[in-house]
This record gives structure tokens, C-alpha cells and sequence, in this order.
């Protein structure tokens, strides 16, 4: 992720930087100054994210007590995720860096998922609701003290994601709101077969821009960010239309 | 309504739509002057699907609208600091596709700290001809026809107007659509029978014009399903014929809908709106019955007819001056009516 952009950022580590999520059920907002939280908002909501976004957006900028002027870099929450709900967060971050001609930094909801667990030695297995009996996945490990991904994201039926945890054959904690919404389908798989599970709670099971926030920091010191023109979101899903197409030319 | 005068002549909005399947930016002074107006349009994406796939439409908007939001404002020649307002259609359209827009537009007024305007999509087709021809005297007939609204609507001033007339099925443009695919003549439809009926005789099939009579109300379903029949029935017919006998027949319903309600609105003005106000024969049609009647007949450009920015703004500026902003918790209203 995240291509050099020709933009020249400020390098020190206080650059503040405006971080919004979208990806599934809730909203987030935060700013940050690398140091701190300098404010956040977080609501789980039944609303469309658009009519809650612009104005959270701004009560945390207010909050933070920073002007947009300060802002030096925005992070989103490229998914996957719910598609209308995330393009909403996409959308907004993509014009706010281009208005403030400012890099934007896109990190997926499953870095994010991750991020949240303190360091352990089980894999984490990061899994956000797909709908349909599907999730987006991915599994992660804590190697010498520094998360990594260990496998590529992506979309399948649950059955397909417990499976592959069983091929490693180690200690998993599951997180994310496809986790606990498939919960029983996981166990029946998993069960008795790998040393050990856990499920982390629905404390863990939505990303957050605090958390985003933190990976957008970290990539922000490495230059890791690109053009708000060039940002395009994690979908790991075609339409249906072109599954329906492809199936149907395929015969 | 009242009078705002903060904004005027020399207000300048960035519009924004996304509610199909074109993503547009567009700068526009004082209402009418069009500085600049981008649109990219998806129209490849779709044309193997038949019609607009809103998932399709939707990424391509995201993927589109900095890109056209730049180039509107590098084209305009103002810089973006000039900006005065930001208006974005909140619908009607496609959910996902309506949603790009309106966060891409709040994201943009919110950080230039300038107010933000929800058009509807409907009333800016009200605006498009007006844009190359604002100083028309009302009473105004707008025929706004397009692939998804055939409204007969009287304006009686500026945002002061009602729907006299309007389809109970199908929309002219999608009757277009739908004989088109049946023809094998691809999608959009309209383009492609406006182009082979010239060679063809729009006389040589008498199809059905339906509710010629009643009110100001139109149907097209009935007349797609005879078509189909009539294809059907006679297989070696000139593809030709039928494209320009079918066309005829929207457009003799249209004119004769467009000439009894500009009567019964004591009309000085008639404007054409919408996709199909591009189709050459409606607008061959309506300046002659205008230029009988004694109507002024205002015409929109062919790039003003089909889906565009520069009408958002334009509806944006007169919104803005009569009722000032809308609310930054504004979403979007797939199905928004125009009242
Ligand atoms: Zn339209």
C-alpha cells in the first residue's frame, strides 16, 4: 500500500493528521498529532454515514482545537467493507486532502482490526462481515514485537476462512464483527481441532480512526502515502453484475 | 421567498453530480454564466450490461470525481479560495452513485468554510435550458424528458413551480432504451434511433398514441409493447421504419401534450429539458409549434440536455439566493420528487 507521493510532507512526528472511518456500521473521526489523540468521535449508527460524517468531521476539528490549515495529511479506511458506507468516508477524505492539497494516507479496515490487539503470540484473524455468509479476512502475527499480515485479504465463505486458520494449527484470537457475527459456524470448524480460540469482544469488532490514526502516524514518518487522486478503495468483491457476467461468458 | 443578499451576480458555485452514471464538475457565476463544466462519462462501463449497473456507476464516481473537481476548477480560472458555495445533487438517482457526490461537495464546503447546497436533480434539468438563455418571461412550460421522468411542468418564477403532467409508466428515454435493445441498436438508446430513423419512414407504421385525449398525463408502454408485437408479426420489417415510425409516435405525444398545457397555462415561454430533449425530431417539432403558436421556444445545448454540473449550479445559485444553505447533515434522497 501507499506509493510515494511527489508531495514534500513535514517530517517530524507532530504532523496532525485527520483520520476517518466509515468501512462498516460505525463513523469515526479522529485528529491526532502523532504524540496524542488531540480529539475523537465515535458512533455506531443506523443513519447513513453521510449525514453524520461532515458534521462529526467538523466538532472534532473544533475539539482538537486545530484549523483544517494545521491539518498535514488525511487517513481512510479504504475497506472492505460495506461499499456505500465506505465510499462515504473515501469520498470525503479524497476531497478534503485535495482541497488542502495535503497526501492522504489509505490503510484497510483489517490493518486496522489488527492494530487494535496488544501483542501476542496467537495469530489474529481479523474478520469483518461480508453479508451473503461471507467475510473479508486476513491473518496476522506478532513477529519479533512488530505486527505483520501473513496472509493476503480476502473474501470468502466463513466455512473457507476457519479452514485456513486450521492449517496453521496455532493459538488464534478472531476479531471483527464477522468474527462474533459467525461465531457458531467458526467454533463448529475450529473446535477441539486448533490448540486454542478465543474471540475478542464487540468492544474490538468495529475498526476506529483512533486506531487508524495510530498505523497513519507510523506511515506518515515512512512517507508511505499518495495523491488524493490516485486513492482508490478495497472492495476484494466485484459488482454482481460483473460476477454475473464473467460466469455467464465463461459458458 | 426572500431575498439574500449575500449572494449575487458574482457568486461563484462548484456543482457536483453523481447521480447516474456521469460523474461532473462545473463552475458557474451569478446563476447562468458557466465557466467551466466536466463530465465523465461511464457510458462504456455500462454498455455491455444493457443499462446502468448502480454498484458499476458508483466506484466509478469515486474513482472520477477528484479528477473532474480539478479539472473544473483549473478550467474555470478561478481559484479555489474564489469559490463561494458548493452544490451537489442529493437526488433523485442511484443511492450509492448520489452519495459520492454529496460527501465529495460537504467535504469540499466544509474545509473552504463556504455554504453548501442540496439540488434536485429534477429542478436543475428545469435550469439547463435557461443556462444559454436566462432572461425568459414566465409562464414557463418545461417538458423535462429523460430516461427516468417525463414531466410537463409549469414554472411560474424562479423555484416557483408544479408538475401539470406526467407519464403513468415508462419515461420517453426508456422507451427509447427498451426499443432500442430490442432492436439491437445498443444503449443509450435514444442517440441510436435518432440516428437511423433518418433513414427511415416515419409514417410507414401507424403505432397507437396512447391517451391522446385525457389530460396532460402520457403513457409509453403501451406503444413499446406494440412495436414489439408489430416485429414480431412482420419480421422482415425495416429496422429503419419501425426506429422512425416509433419515434414519431413519443414525439407527436410529447408535442401534443407540450401545445395543450402551454395553452392552459397561458405560456409565454416553453423549454425543452432531459435526455431526449437532445432527439432531433422533438426539437424539430416543438419550434415549429412554438413558432405557430407565438411561444418563445428555449432550447438547451446538446451538452445541456443530458446529465451535467453546470445545471446543478445554476439551480444551486437560485436555491442558495432564495433559501441559503441547506444543512451539512444532509444525505441523499434517492427519491426525491420535484415540488
Ligand atoms: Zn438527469
Amino acid at each position: 500500500m501507499g506509493q510515494t507521493a511527489h508531495i514534500v510532507g513535514r517530517l517530524d512526528n507532530f504532523m496532525i493528521i485527520l483520520s476517518i472511518d466509515t468501512a462498516t456500521d460505525g463513523v469515526s473521526v479522529a485528529i491526532s498529532d502523532g504524540a496524542r489523540v488531540l480529539a475523537s468521535s465515535e458512533m455506531r449508527s443506523e443513519k447513513q454515514h453521510a449525514e453524520v460524517l461532515t458534521t462529526m468531521i467538523d466538532f472534532v476539528r473544533k475539539q482538537a482545537g486545530v484549523t483544517f490549515g494545521d491539518v498535514g495529511a488525511v487517513a481512510v479506511d479504504i475497506g472492505p467493507g460495506l461499499f456505500t458506507g465506505m465510499r462515504v468516508g473515501i469520498a470525503s477524505a479524497k476531497a478534503i486532502a485535495q482541497v488542502l492539497d495535503v497526501p492522504i494516507i489509505g490503510v484497510t479496515s483489517l490493518d486496522i482490526l489488527a492494530t487494535a490487539v496488544s501483542e501476542t503470540d496467537d495469530v489474529i484473524a481479523c474478520v469483518i462481515d461480508a453479508r451473503r455468509g461471507e467475510v473479508y479476512w486476513s491473518l496476522y502475527r506478532y513477529i519479533d514485537g512488530k505486527l505483520r499480515q501473513v496472509t493476503a485479504p480476502q473474501a470468502s465463505t466463513v466455512e473457507e476462512c476457519a479452514l485456513q486458520t486450521i492449517d496453521r494449527g496455532q493459538a488464534t484470537l478472531f476479531v471483527g464483527n464477522g468474527a462474533l457475527r459467525y461465531r457458531n459456524e467458526i467454533e463448529l470448524v475450529v473446535a477441539g481441532v486448533l490448540p486454542s480460540f478465543e474471540f475478542a469482544d464487540e468492544m474490538a469488532a468495529l475498526p476506529t480512526a483512533v486506531v487508524l490514526a495510530q498505523i497513519a502516524h507510523e506511515r506518515a514518518l515512512r512517507q508511505e502515502w499518495q495523491e488524493a487522486d490516485t486513492l482508490v478503495p478495497e472492495y476484494l468483491r466485484l459488482p454482481d453484475a460483473e460476477i454475473n457476467w464473467a460466469t455467464r461468458s465463461a459458458s | 421567498m426572500s431575498a439574500n443578499t449575500l449572494f449575487n451576480d458574482s457568486t461563484v458555485v462548484l456543482g457536483i453530480e453523481t447521480s447516474c452514471d456521469e460523474t461532473a464538475a462545473a463552475v458557474v457565476m451569478g446563476g447562468n454564466d458557466v465557466l467551466s463544466s466536466v463530465v465523465a462519462t461511464q457510458i462504456d462501463l455500462h454498455a455491455r450490461y444493457g443499462g446502468v449497473v448502480p454498484e458499476i456507476a458508483s466506484r466509478a464516481h469515486v474513482e472520477a470525481m477528484n479528477v473532474v473537481i480539478r479539472q473544473a476548477i483549473s478550467q474555470s480560472g478561478v481559484p479555489i479560495e474564489r469559490i463561494d458555495a458548493v452544490a451537489a445533487t442529493v437526488g433523485p438517482g442511484l443511492i450509492g452513485a448520489l452519495l459520492v457526490g454529496v460527501a465529495a461537495a460537504k467535504s469540499v464546503a466544509l474545509v473552504l468554510d463556504k455554504p453548501f447546497i442540496g439540488v434536485n436533480h429534477l429542478e436543475a434539468h428545469l435550469y439547463a435550458a435557461l443556462l444559454d438563455d436566462p432572461h425568459v418571461e414566465f409562464p414557463m412550460l418545461v417538458v423535462l424528458v429523460s430516461g427516468g421522468n417525463t414531466l410537463f411542468v409549469e414554472m411560474r418564477g424562479h423555484g416557483d413551480f408544479s408538475v401539470i403532467g406526467q407519464t403513468i409508466d415508462d419515461a420517453a428515454g426508456e422507451a427509447f432504451d427498451k426499443v432500442a435493445r430490442f432492436l439491437d441498436l445498443g444503449h443509450p438508446g435514444g442517440p441510436a434511433i435518432d440516428r437511423i430513423a433518418l433513414a427511415g419512414n416515419a409514417k410507414a407504421i401507424e403505432f397507437p398514441r396512447a391517451m391522446m385525449h385525457d389530460g396532460l398525463d402520457v403513457s409509453f408502454s403501451g406503444l413499446k409493447t406494440s412495436v414489439i408485437n408489430y416485429v414480431r408479426k412482420n419480421p422482415t420489417v425495416s429496422t429503419a421504419d419501425v426506429a422512425a415510425s416509433f419515434q414519431y409516435a413519443v414525439v407527436d405525444v410529447l408535442a401534443a401534450k407540450a401545445r395543450k398545457a402551454a395553452q392552459q397555462i397561458g405560456a409565454k415561454t416553453v423549454a425543452l429539458g432531459g435526455g431526449v430533449a437532445a432527439n432531433s425530431l422533438l426539437r424539430s417539432t416543438m419550434t415549429t409549434l412554438c413558432a405557430e403558436s407565438g411561444w418563445r421556444l428555449v432550447l438547451p445545448s446538446m451538452g445541456m440536455c443530458t446529465d451535467n454540473a453546470a445545471m446543478i449550479a445554476s439551480a444551486g445559485w437560485y436555491r442558495l439566493v432564495a433559501d441559503g444553505p441547506s444543512s451539512m447533515d444532509m444525505g441523499a434522497m434517492p427519491n426525491l420528487k420535484l415540488t
